[in-house]
C-alpha cells in the first residue's frame, strides 16, 4: 500500500482502519479528541488515501487513515458523529469522487461549478490532467448566470404559506464576496440555511500539483489576500518538514513579526466591518483609517501591502534594518494609543452593546461539533490557539495570553478580537527587543527536489487554525499532493446553525462574526442543483455519546 | 447595442458597483482601503452602491471563474449606458498566478469588451485613486490593447 507513515517526531500517531469501521473508530477518538481538523485525501496507487486528523485541544493529534480503491471509492458518512464533518466530506466527494454513504446532503456539490458535467471525473484524480479538464469545461460552459440554489422547496416539513425561501447572494450588499445561502424564512425568523459557496474557487490544489514546491508558495499566498502571510507561512512550515530544511532563528522572529502585524491589520480591518454591518459607520471609517499605519509598516518590511511574497523556503526574502525595527516600534506605540482610544469608544457604546449581545449565540458544545476554531471558539470560552499548544516560529520565546470570552455571540468574538488586538500589540513590542542578530535570507532559493514522505503543519491566522498538508515524491519537482484546510471552512458550519432562530436584518452581523473568507474556502467546490433531496436534517447538537473530556 | 470605445465620463460623481469575480479578496480590500479616510476617494464624489442599475463604474476583481462569468455579464448588461467597467489587480485584468487553472476563464475581458487594466497585485489603493482621478479629469487616454485598454500617461 502506498501510504507512508507521518513522520514520528511530530508527535503524532497514525492508524490504519479498514473502511468498514470508520464510523466506530472515529466514536472512539471524538471522545479524547472531539476536534475534526480536516479529512484530506491523495490519490496514489490507484487508491484514494483518507486521512482522519483529530486534535484534543491540547495539541495531541491523532491520525486515522483509510484506503479505498479509486474505482467507485465509497465509505460511511461521520456527520452524526461530529457536525462539521459534512463539509468535509463534501469537499472530498467533490474533489475525488468518494462516496459518502448517508451523508445529510447527498447529491449536492459544494466546490465545483454548476457546469461541471454530472459524470465527469473528479478534478484532483491523478488520472485526470488540466488539460482534459480544461477541454471539458470549455466544451459545456455558456455564459448563464447560475440558478439561484433553492434546495429547500418542495418540503414536505415546511407548508408554502408559511415559509418564503430566499436566496441570499452570491451578489448581496451585505455580502463583501460572492457566496449563496438559501434562507428559509417563517415571518422575519430564519428557520433554516444552507450556504453554497465555489464562486471563487480557483483550483489551487490541482494548480500547486504543476508547480515547483517554489513557485507554489506564490500560489498558496494568494488563496486569500487577508490572511496572505500565514498562508505561505504554513505551506513553507510543511515544506521545511517534508524537505528538512530549518531556517535561523532572525528569520523565525521576523516571520513572527509579519505575521502579528498581519493579524492587527485584519483585526482591525474585521471590527471596522462589524460597524459597517451595524450601521455604525465613524466606527468603520476610524478602524480603517487607524489600520493604515500597520499597511505602511508591512509595506516598509515586505514591498507590498497586502499580497507580501516575504517568506521563501529556509528563511524570509529580505532582511529587516534596525532603522526599520525602531520605526515599527515607534508606529505601534502610535498604533496602540489610536485603537486603545477608538476600541475604548465603540466597545463601551451602548447601542453597539445592544445591536451584538446575544445575536447569533451558540454553545460551546455546538462549536465543538462544528469544528469552529479561532476568534469564533475562544468567544464561547474554549482556549485552542495553535500559536500556544503548537508553538511555531518564534512563539515558544514570547509571553502572551490565549484570549477567551463566555458567551459564544457576536459581542464576545468582537471582545475577542479587540484583546487580541491588544496582545499582538505585546508580541510585536517583544520582537523589537529581543530580535536576534544573523542572515535570515538563505543562500539560494530552494530549487530541488523532493523527498519522499508526508509532512503537516498548522498555524494560527487572525480566523483560527490553518492546516497545510503536503506529500512529496522522491526526485520530483512538483509537489505531489497539496491540501489547504483554512478556518472559514468549519466556521461557516457554525454560523449557518447560529442564524436559525435569528431575523432576517441579523443575516449580515451573524455571517460577519465568523469573519467570512469565502475565498479562503473556495480553493476547492459545491453545489445544489435544483429541487434535489430537500430539508436533510443535520445533527444540531454533539451526540450524547461525544463526552468533553478535556478541560475546556 | 453599439459598442462605445471612447471612455468618457458624462458625471462628475462616478458610482461604483464593486464585483468580486473570484478574488482572494487583496484587491477588495485594497479597493475599500481606498474609499477610507487616508486615500478617499469620495472626494471625486465616488461611492459604492448596492445595485449595478445605480453605477457608472464597474469594478472587477479577481480572475473570472466558471461560477461568476453569468453573473458578470449579467450585471454589466444591467448597468445603464454610457458605463466603464476597471479591472482591479493582474487576475482580473489577465486571470494571474491562477491562469490555467480548470474553473478559470481568465481576465475580465473574456466576458466584457474595453476593460480599463490596472494591473498589480493587489494594486495600491493610490493606484487606484490615481485612475478614477484620470477618469474624472477626462485625461484618460486609450491605447487599443487585444480588445481590453490600458491606461497610459498623459
Amino acid at each position: 500500500m502506498g501510504a507512508v507513515s507521518l513522520p514520528k517526531s511530530d508527535g503524532t500517531t497514525v492508524k490504519l482502519v479498514p473502511s468498514e469501521s470508520i464510523v466506530d473508530a472515529v466514536k472512539e477518538i471524538a471522545t479524547t479528541h472531539p476536534h475534526l481538523v480536516g479529512i484530506t485525501a491523495v490519490h496514489a496507487d490507484s487508491n484514494i488515501e483518507l486521512l482522519y486528523s483529530f486534535d484534543n485541544f491540547r495539541g495531541e493529534l491523532r491520525h486515522l487513515r483509510v484506503i479505498l480503491p479509486d474505482k467507485q471509492p465509497s465509505i460511511d458518512s461521520i456527520s452524526g458523529i461530529l457536525l462539521g464533518a459534512y463539509i468535509y466530506e463534501m469537499e472530498v466527494r467533490d474533489m475525488f469522487g468518494v462516496n459518502f454513504n448517508g451523508h445529510p446532503l447527498p447529491n449536492t456539490r459544494l466546490l465545483l461549478p454548476d457546469s461541471y458535467p454530472a459524470g465527469a471525473p473528479p478534478p484532483l484524480l491523478k488520472t485526470v490532467t488540466m488539460d482534459q479538464l480544461m477541454k471539458l469545461l470549455d466544451s459545456v460552459q455558456e455564459l448563464q448566470p447560475p440558478s439561484p440554489a433553492i434546495p429547500i422547496t418542495g418540503s414536505s416539513r415546511y407548508s408554502a404559506e408559511s415559509v418564503v425561501i430566499l436566496p441570499f447572494g452570491p451578489y448581496h450588499p451585505a455580502l463583501k464576496e460572492p457566496e449563496h445561502f438559501a434562507l428559509a424564512l417563517e415571518g422575519e425568523k430564519i428557520v433554516e440555511a444552507r450556504p453554497r459557496i465555489g464562486y471563487v474557487h480557483r483550483g489551487i490544489e490541482k494548480l500547486a500539483e504543476n508547480r515547483t514546491f517554489l513557485q507554489a508558495l506564490f500560489l498558496v499566498e494568494r488563496v486569500c489576500g487577508i490572511c496572505s502571510f500565514h498562508h505561505s507561512w504554513t505551506y513553507t512550515l510543511a515544506a521545511e518538514k517534508l524537505l528538512g530544511i530549518t531556517p535561523g532563528a532572525r528569520a523565525e522572529y521576523l516571520r513572527t513579526l509579519v505575521a502579528e502585524l498581519e493579524r492587527i491589520h485584519s483585526h482591525s480591518l474585521w471590527i471596522g466591518l462589524l460597524g459597517y454591518w451595524a450601521g455604525f459607520d465613524s466606527m468603520f471609517m476610524w478602524l480603517w483609517s487607524a489600520r493604515e499605519r500597520i499597511m505602511k509598516l508591512l509595506e516598509m518590511i515586505a514591498g507590498n501591502r497586502v499580497n507580501k511574497s516575504y517568506i521563501t523556503i529556509g528563511g524570509v526574502r529580505a532582511d529587516v534594518s534596525d532603522e526599520k525595527l525602531k520605526i515599527v516600534q515607534r508606529e505601534i506605540e502610535e498604533f496602540k494609543k489610536e485603537f486603545k482610544k477608538i476600541s475604548e469608544a465603540v466597545m463601551s457604546y451602548e447601542p453597539l452593546w445592544e445591536r451584538t449581545k446575544n445575536i447569533g449565540s451558540f454553545t460551546a458544545e455546538l462549536a465543538i461539533s462544528a469544528g469552529a476554531v479561532g476568534p469564533t471558539l475562544r468567544g464561547a470560552g474554549i482556549p485552542y490557539d495553535i500559536r500556544k499548544i503548537e508553538p511555531y516560529g518564534a512563539y515558544p520565546d514570547l509571553s502572551f495570553e490565549v484570549i477567551t470570552e463566555k458567551g459564544g455571540d457576536v459581542l464576545s468574538i468582537s471582545t475577542v478580537r479587540v484583546k487580541e488586538t491588544f496582545e499582538s500589540i505585546r508580541i510585536i513590542e517583544q520582537i523589537v527587543e529581543k530580535i536576534p542578530s544573523g542572515n535570515p535570507v538563505p543562500q539560494t532559493f530552494f530549487m530541488g527536489t523532493s523527498k519522499e514522505g508526508e509532512a503537516f503543519a498548522r498555524t494560527e491566522p487572525p480566523r483560527g487554525e490553518l492546516y497545510y498538508y503536503l506529500r512529496g515524491k522522491v526526485g520530483s519537482r512538483n509537489p505531489y499532493r497539496v491540501k489547504i484546510r483554512t478556518p472559514t471552512l468549519p466556521n461557516l458550519v457554525l454560523a449557518a446553525e447560529a442564524l436559525k432562530g435569528y431575523t432576517l436584518a441579523d443575516v449580515p452581523l451573524i455571517l460577519t462574526m465568523i469573519d467570512p473568507c469565502f475565498s479562503c474556502e473556495d480553493r476547492a467546490i459545491v453545489y445544489v442543483k435544483g429541487m434535489e433531496p430537500l430539508m436533510v436534517k443535520l445533527p444540531r447538537s454533539v451526540p450524547a455519546n461525544l463526552s468533553l473530556g478535556c478541560p475546556i | 447595442m453599439e459598442e462605445s470605445n471612447s471612455i468618457k465620463l458624462i458625471r462628475k460623481s462616478p458610482w461604483l458597483f464593486h464585483f468580486n469575480s473570484g478574488g482572494c479578496n487583496g484587491c477588495d480590500i485594497e479597493v475599500v482601503a481606498a474609499l477610507t479616510p487616508k486615500y478617499d476617494v469620495e472626494r471625486l464624489g465616488a461611492v459604492l452602491t448596492a445595485s449595478p442599475k445605480h453605477a457608472d463604474i464597474l469594478i472587477i476583481t479577481g480572475p473570472v471563474t466558471r461560477q461568476t462569468a453569468g453573473s458578470l455579464k449579467m450585471i454589466y448588461e444591467q448597468m445603464a449606458d454610457p458605463k466603464i467597467a476597471i479591472a482591479i489587480g493582474t487576475c482580473a485584468c489577465s486571470g494571474g498566478v491562477f491562469r490555467g487553472g480548470y474553473n478559470v476563464l481568465g481576465g475580465a475581458e473574456k466576458v466584457i469588451k474595453n476593460v480599463i487594466c490596472i494591473p498589480g497585485c493587489p494594486p495600491n489603493p493610490r493606484q487606484i485613486f490615481a485612475a478614477l482621478k484620470k477618469l474624472y479629469e477626462n485625461k484618460l487616454e486609450e491605447e487599443k490593447n487585444d480588445g481590453g485598454s490600458k491606461l497610459t500617461k498623459e
